[in-house]
């Protein structure tokens, strides 16, 4: 346990193939209430973190946070989303943004960056959505607000 | 049987903010129900990768309009932890004060949200006329009526005004008296019992099976409340009950916030009571984001809020001055996803009470886009 | 029940609006602390650039002012694009000399139907509103100015 305050938590690190075994005991230790998943990628290691996050309402709101690495290459791994229903939402925001990809979550797919973004999974460290966005949607040219008369002085940005 | 299928939103009443829903209707009863976010989605997370720490705190609070500080202090508990700060006492209680009143804003403007599609329009006056007094409130102490920025990594970002206390007392007189008004002309009213009772029944243990927080894990009658398990800022120094409901149902739903209401006012009478006099109310942080971890967890006015905030050394620039990544996880996904489709597919839900019941769960679809 | 509703209703029947007037009667609702239009001192700033490194929305670019500065070798002073500004006041703690504050004077008296004349050069800013306004958020609301942190082990 470490962190202060609200940062009250215990950590522990898992490999992949053992994520849903971990947190299927997780759910008869009592840690019932699904929170979140959370990704970070790190591409000069080539992985990204995945975090889970449950927390236990009978044992007044402990937190646990279950930690595994997947190689950034094949981000592939088991979808929890039969032990806790709210999972398979957060699976997909990990999937649209992180290009995870989570096996056995049939509902894989754009949701919220539906017709919004057409291009790589815009969270991960090495996309940088400025300049993408940039090329993509504006031609390549900044947007520029309109000259005003009063102030055609040079600016120096 | 011919199923039909219906797009509800994004600028319906029923559905207040901007996501819609896919409906399936056979007849008038609903059968499945479908989430279409993203009407939001402004990229805050990426765009604060971009952008220093303290900018960051301008932007977090952008998540959710309608409660924003308790995203802030949600962003901060994660910031006071990287920098190993504890903030002083002053800036403990200030930091409640002010996110029970948001807690107060925001559940009256729920209240304006959830009285018109329920057709009482009158109450949704009076729930915009008690907001104002509050916001003046904001206005008075932070310096703004929606996005303060007050509450601020190591403490709160100046100090309080010297007659904090008659003046917050008499805002809270007021708004006492609308909100009493409130519950004998709209909440106790025959009319509006009928509507609500046994309409979105979700049971306890579904509620926490499906990850429900907030007034609406607590309707359903699980007193967990974050602000009691963890007792962050002040609130192990005042007394206060967490209202629970009995069925689940979204009449219970809507007593829970009302009394959240009462709770939230009799907080702050406490707070400003106990509030010390003197002393410093901000820590002065070094502008350099210290490599760390944070996980901030507070209990907003819908539920649980969490950021989590990693800081590394590997920063593609060099610059350490933003944070690697971070995350937040708002409390409207649960409800507006696992929940609804819960109540969706174990009760007739008729097209005409469905704003009744997302209005009961009291969404605030920005913090599922982001 | 219904009676005592009828009185409750007559009752804010009677009261007087909450709504003000805006625009014609009565401007709008300010405190001591509204942050709003900035106020430029030109002869004390000394064209650092904090101001506009501060800002979370870019709403700073720096300009050239021909002139006399003798505090300000690089002559160039921050103009602000009301059009993207959201009033944070982080510009206004950033400055090192105080020559950047916040007036009372809110985006409604900003209000334009031109969208291209919502960006205020520096001549702009120092130039004080023309309506009723007071200065009210400069760095001395920060009084007493944070200390630092007490030591003590571990931490986050
Ligand atoms: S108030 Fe905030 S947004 Fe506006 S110019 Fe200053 S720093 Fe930028
Ligand atoms: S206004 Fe202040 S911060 Fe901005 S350039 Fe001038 S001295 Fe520097």
């Amino acid at each position: 346990m470490k962190g202060a305050d609200t940062g009250r938590r215990i950590e522990v690190e898992v490999e992949p193939s053992q994520l849903r075994e971990r947190l299927r005991r997780a759910l008869e230790e009592g840690y019932d209430h699904f929170i979140g998943i959370n990704v970070v990628d790190y591409p000069r290691a080539g992985v990204m973190e995945v975090y889970y996050f449950v927390e236990s309402v009978q044992r007044g709101g402990e937190l646990l946070v279950v930690k595994l690495r997947v190689p950034r290459e094949n981000p592939a791994l088991d979808s929890v989303s039969d032990i806790y229903p709210l999972a398979e939402y957060q699976e997909i925001e990990g999937h649209e943004f992180f290009g995870l990809d989570f096996r056995g979550n049939g509902s894989l797919r754009k949701w919220i960056l539906d017709e919004n973004w057409e291009g790589p999974p815009p969270l991960r460290k090495d996309v940088d959505t400025r300049k993408f966005v940039l090329e993509t949607y504006y031609g390549g040219q900044r947007y520029e607000r309109p000259k005003q008369e009063k102030s055609l002085q040079e600016v120096v940005e | 049987m011919r199923k039909l299928q219906v797009f509800l939103g994004p600028q319906h009443p029923g559905a207040p903010g901007n996501v819609a829903f896919l409906l399936t209707l056979d007849g008038e009863r609903i059968l499945d129900v479908d989430l279409i976010p993203g009407f939001l989605h402004r990229g805050f997370e990426k765009m604060m990768e971009y952008r220093r720490w303290d900018m960051d705190l301008v932007m977090s609070a952008r998540i959710c309009v309608e409660d924003p500080d308790h995203v802030e202090l949600s962003y901060t508990h994660a910031m006071d932890q990287i920098f190993g700060v504890d903030p002083p006492e002053r800036a403990k209680y200030a930091r409640t004060i002010v996110a029970e009143f948001s807690r107060l804003a925001s559940h009256l403007l729920w209240m304006m949200h959830f009285a018109g599609p329920v057709a009482a329009r009158y109450a949704t006056s009076w729930a915009i006329a008690a907001r104002e007094e509050v916001l003046k409130w904001f206005d008075y102490v932070a310096g703004h009526r929606i996005y303060h920025h007050y509450i601020y990594p190591g403490g709160v970002r100046w100090n309080l005004p010297k007659d904090l206390k008659e003046r917050t007392l008499q805002v809270l007189d007021r708004v006492e008296g609308l909100v009493r008004d409130m519950e004998r002309g709209f909440f106790l009213h025959p009319v509006f019992q009928r509507r609500a009772r046994d309409v979105g029944r979700l049971k306890a243990s579904d509620a926490v099976r499906l990850g429900a927080t907030g007034p609406v894990l607590r309707g359903s009658g699980v007193a967990h409340d974050i602000r009691k398990a963890l007792k962050y800022d002040a609130y192990g120094m005042v007394d206060f009950e967490i209202p629970k409901g009995e069925y689940g149902d979204a009449y219970d739903r809507a007593m829970v916030r009302l009394r959240e209401m009462y709770v939230s006012i009799g907080i702050i009478r406490q707070a400003v009571q106990q509030i010390p006099e003197e002393g410093p109310y901000r820590w002065r942080l070094p502008m350099a984001l210290p490599p760390g971890e944070g996980v901030g967890r507070v209990e907003s006015a819908r539920g649980e809020f969490m950021t989590h905030i990693v800081s590394t050394t590997e920063k593609p620039g060099g610059r350490p001055l933003e944070p690697y990544r971070i995350k937040f996880r708002g409390p409207t996904m649960a409800h507006l996803t696992t929940v609804l489709k819960h109540i969706v597919h174990n009760e007739e839900i008729t097209v005409a009470d469905f704003p009744v019941v997302v209005g009961s769960l009291d969404p605030c679809p920005p913090d599922i886009d982001r | 029940m219904v009676l005592k509703l009828l009185g409750l209703g007559f009752r804010y029947l009677l009261r007087r609006p909450y709504t003000r007037l805006y625009p014609y009667k009565e401007p709008p609702f300010t405190t001591e602390r509204t942050r709003a239009r900035h106020l430029l001192y030109m002869d004390r700033c000394i064209g650092c650039r904090a101001c506009q490194l501060a800002c979370p929305a870019d709403a700073i670019k720096m300009y050239k002012i021909e002139g006399e500065w003798p505090k300000n070798r690089l002559k160039i002073f921050p103009g602000v694009d009301y059009s993207r500004c959201t009033y944070c006041g982080l510009c206004v703690e950033a400055c090192p000399t105080s020559a950047l504050v916040m007036t009372d004077y809110t985006m409604e008296h900003l209000i334009t139907e031109d969208k291209s004349t919502t960006l205020y050069t520096p001549e702009m800013l120092a130039e004080p509103p023309k309506g009723e306004h007071r200065v009210t958020f400069t760095k001395d609301l920060l009084k007493p100015p944070p200390q630092p942190p007490p030591k003590k082990g571990g931490g986050g």
